[in-house]
């Protein structure tokens, strides 16, 4: 029987969406081509040859190791690529994916990344062109609303404050900005560097669509528990508690 | 007391919010907050760019133009008396297109603390303090409004 993992507990929708995003079964919901995607990542100019740090791995002569005949090695990594990140911001006002949410999907879906969460922030380090496939993969699905999450190289902060007027996050360099049609477009790549041309990210989600698709909990959307909003815990929660008992009673030790 | 609003707001917007306050009569001292809004990129590889979309936010408030530095986020009012407090109820129900809070209290102090000491002296002036950072130029981030003695208003 093939295995199945399992991913994440609970009944809520919060907790399928979490599900979803560490299975990195998603939904893709926009496709933005690929030429803006490294445009906005601002590592290279779409269309350049990739710079390497070291010749192709065949040209190289590796040593004889048994690891390396088992472990294929990423593009990116076979043609010597530089190390590259991207960067996005999530905002906690119903943001699809959260900091640690990205990092997980980063984790198991991505071969040969480096996935890193901060508080409102999360950066993937990859390959180069496994890093430019990696970022369409979130930008064009589900885990990204294009108004309440942007790719932020530094001045990342907008997770935790409230929404501009016209619901987007607030961006202290003004890297994207609401257009009269109703479309989202960045104006200036991750680290606030103007582009030649805006691109259009496509329109945002309602509010009631970014509530469905969230994978955090909010006592006015799914509550994790408690008194304002509470749902009943679920297994989640239950094992979450116990969790908790056993580590401050005993510290955690399974035996 | 202090209006905390739901949504961050626009340079129109607080431009009509600023004015409708004003014209609810009144304020003695008035202070405006929020997340800075730098005229260049601050740092990373694009340190020194400058960001165009954050260069002469005017608003207009009673005649006088004060060019926004910050991202409207809180103001704080000290008002004459009580009595005042439901005509800022209104002015923020007209102005506003989204829900605020408003909390009654006293948020500017009265004691000059070491910081006001450094950059004030002994002889501070007692409707400065509190307005603004310590650290911010007083020339650029306050405004006096009004000169009449009973009816100083100042923004930053």
């Amino acid at each position: 029987m093939a295995y199945t993992p399992q991913y994440y507990p609970g009944n809520t929708s919060v907790g399928a969406n979490r599900r979803k995003h560490m299975s990195g079964n998603l939904e893709k919901l926009r496709d933005i081509p690929e030429a803006d995607v490294v445009a906005i990542m601002g590592h290279r100019a779409p269309g350049a040859d990739y710079p390497s740090t070291h010749p192709p791995l065949k040209e190289m002569g590796e040593p004889d190791c048994p690891i390396r005949q088992l472990v294929e090695p990423t593009p990116g990594a076979a043609a010597g690529d530089r190390v590259r990140y991207s960067q996005f911001t999530d905002s906690m006002y119903f943001a699809p994916s959260i900091p640690y949410w990205r990092s997980y999907w980063a984790a198991i879906n991505c071969r040969g990344a480096d996935p890193g969460t901060l508080s409102g922030r999360q950066i993937i380090e990859a390959r180069e062109r496994d890093i430019e496939a990696y970022t369409k993969k979130l930008m064009d699905s589900e885990m990204t609303d294009v108004a309440r999450c942007s790719m932020r190289g530094c001045t990342v902060h907008g997770h935790s404050l409230r929404l501009e007027e016209n619901g987007m996050m607030f961006d202290m360099l003004a890297r994207t900005e609401m257009g009269a049609d109703g479309n989202v477009y960045y104006v200036k790549n991750q680290v606030g560097i103007p582009l030649d041309k805006k691109i259009n990210v496509g329109k945002p989600m309602s509010e009631e669509e970014l509530k469905k698709r969230t994978t955090i909990f909010r006592y006015d959307n799914v509550s994790f528990g408690g008194k304002v909003g509470a749902r009943k815990f679920d297994e989640a929660l239950e094992a979450l508690h116990h969790m908790w008992e056993l580590r401050t009673k005993w510290g955690f030790r399974p035996e | 007391m202090e209006i905390l609003p739901s949504r961050f707001l626009s340079p129109e917007t607080t431009q009509k919010l600023l004015n409708e306050l004003y014209t609810s009569g009144g304020i003695i001292r008035m202070m405006i907050q929020g997340p800075n809004l730098p005229r260049t990129v601050t740092y990373g590889p694009g340190k020194g760019l400058p960001i165009e979309e954050h260069r002469n936010l005017l608003v207009e408030v009673g005649g006088e133009v004060l060019e926004l530095r910050v991202k409207v986020g809180r103001i704080r009012l000290e008002l004459e008396g009580e009595e005042f407090l439901p005509g800022i109820q209104a002015a923020c129900e007209r102005a506003l297109p989204f829900s605020f809070q408003i909390k009654r209290g006293k948020f500017f102090r009265e004691i000059s603390t070491i910081s006001d000491y450094a950059k004030y002296g002994k002889d501070a002036d007692k409707r400065i303090l509190g307005l603004v950072d310590p650290r911010a130029k007083k020339e650029s981030a306050l405004a006096i409004l009004s000169e009449k003695d009973s009816d100083k208003k100042e923004e930053r």
